[in-house]
């Protein structure tokens, strides 16, 4: 009975969670235009819905951080601007993005992934490997 | 503040425990015997070795009052040995198993211990001294998986218990007859096998369950590098989790009601510290290394991501995986097995010893502010 109740919630906010993705991607492409990547990355990974279960969404919401993503020029100093809170999710949308076999999102990935790794440790990939709960 | 000892026993040793008087020390070299150690001066010999198992042994626990091994195996059996003279004699426990033992602890009176086991159940030995035997008592329901770890609150009733569904819970173990009716706990709470509560925080493996000394906190670690400290878990649970900046953990052990040591696959025994306000967090490595901190670090990574970043460019490598080097510290390789080293007339702990894979014992000593 529970479950059933979850699911309908969740068809419900569906709509509502597309929205929300639309509204993310014209923030994010005024803060490219104003050549503000690291913001326009943070906005791509803020409330990203991680527990539907709606691939649409979360196709949606994966090209907004693709976008995001591919405007960063130095990595460096996007990672060092960048909270804590987001590492776990930054790390899945780049494990995403090297599953995709495109070289220029690869390149990217794997650039933004060495980096991350430094900072954020092998504890933030185990934990991205390992959560089948909250997926990208 | 350290290793204070390193001794090599074997290859690899699944898990150990100490004597009561911690002269000597029971491990499982990896294989169906169990191997007891004495120190004599600088030097240990072998005193005995102990092979009723025909698999590998699992868990092994010492009791330090009655002075009697408890040891379980993949082959589903349990044997308590206890020495008459110079000899240890088992007596088979039928825990009326049908899948491995993996995990064993006497409860703090040392009239019971729990096994985990691959069943899905718990089994609950406690002695019957009319038949002279050891009586196996099952809790088969609520778990999904494997269980893991066990851990004795210090009332003797309750038991929590990791598993590799991911969650961890708490079970009432009394027994009629075994242990007596506390006057301050609710009947409600006696029956044998009830589940006091589900804990849901970790979506990964759980293992290494312990509860504080005192026995208002219980922490366990998740396979996705986190560690939950929970408080208060019977009435009103409050729960904190930490994401570690490394590998998992495989055991924890409290040393007060504020300091808990977690060993896993770091090789390295991490300590977190809870603050006035009973808020958790790491506060650092046990083990000094050799490299200084931040240049290992450069160093370990690029070593396992090195083939990985330089490939974009298309050179193709002959050359095969480099072997890991030994990276410094005392152990080599995942640490499993955390035990306790009581100093007569302590009330805190301030000495344990961890055994892994590299078939390694290592005594650590702390100074513990108060």
């Amino acid at each position: 009975m529970e479950a059933e109740e979850e699911y309908l919630e969740a068809e419900e906010n569906l709509e509502a969670i597309i929205t929300r993705i639309e509204h993310k991607s014209r923030k994010i492409e005024t803060l490219l235009k104003q050549s503000k990547p690291v913001d326009a990355l943070k906005t791509a990974l803020e409330g990203s819905a991680l527990k539907t279960r709606d691939e649409r969404c979360k196709s949606a919401n994966w090209i907004v951080v693709h976008r995001a993503v591919m405007a960063i020029k130095d990595v460096d100093g996007m990672i060092s601007s960048l909270d804590p809170e987001y590492y776990d999710i930054l790390m899945k949308y780049l494990y995403r993005g090297l599953a995709t076999g495109d070289r220029p999102t690869c390149d990217q990935c794997l650039r933004i992934h060495e980096k991350l790794t430094e900072k954020a440790g092998l504890g933030c990939i185990l934990r991205s490997l390992s959560d089948t709960v909250n997926t990208v | 503040m350290a290793a204070v000892a390193v001794h090599q026993f074997a290859e690899c040793i699944t898990c150990h425990a100490w004597s009561p008087d911690q002269s000597m020390v029971a491990f499982c070299p990896n294989n169906s015997e169990v191997h007891i150690y004495k120190l004599f001066g600088e030097k240990w010999e072998k005193m005995h070795v102990l092979s009723k198992h025909d698999q590998i042994v699992c868990g092994i626990d010492w009791s330090l009052k009655s002075n009697k091994l408890v040891t379980v195996s993949h082959d589903r059996n349990s044997y308590v040995w206890s020495q008459e003279g110079t000899e240890w004699v088992p007596t088979l426990v039928i825990l009326r198993l049908n899948r491995a033992a993996l995990c064993v602890q006497w409860s703090p009176k040392e009239n019971k211990f729990a096994v985990g086991s691959g069943a899905k159940s718990i089994c609950i030995c406690y002695y019957e001294q009319e038949n002279n035997w050891w009586v196996s008592k099952l809790i088969r329901k609520k778990h999904e998986s494997s269980v893991t770890n066990v851990a004795w609150h210090p009332d003797n009733i309750l038991l929590a218990t990791t598993s590799t569904d991911g969650k961890c819970r708490v079970f009432s173990t009394y027994i009629k007859g075994v242990d007596s009716k506390e006057s301050e706990s609710s009947s409600s709470d006696l029956k044998f096998g009830e589940q006091i509560a589900q804990l849901d925080l970790s979506v990964t493996w759980a293992f290494g369950v312990r509860w504080s000394p005192s026995g208002s906190i219980l922490a366990y670690a998740g396979h996705n590098s986190m560690i939950h400290f929970i408080d208060d878990v019977k009435s009103n649970p409050s729960a904190q989790s930490i994401p570690l900046r490394d590998l998992p953990l495989r055991d924890l052990l409290f040393l007060s009601d504020r300091v808990v040591v977690g060993v896993g696959f770091d090789c390295n025994p991490m300590i977190f510290t809870a603050d006035d306000t009973g808020l958790w967090s790491f506060t650092k490595f046990l083990d000094q290394r050799k490299a200084a901190p931040s240049s290992s670090r450069g160093s370990q990574l690029s070593e396992a991501f090195g083939k990985l970043y330089g490939t974009s460019k298309q050179v193709p490598s002959n050359d095969t995986v480099e072997p890991s080097k030994p990276r410094g510290g005392a152990h080599e390789n995942c640490i499993t097995c955390i035990v306790p080293l009581w100093k007569r007339g302590n009330t805190t702990l301030c000495r344990f010893s961890t055994s892994g894979l590299d078939g390694k014992v290592v005594i650590w000593e702390l100074d513990i502010p108060k």
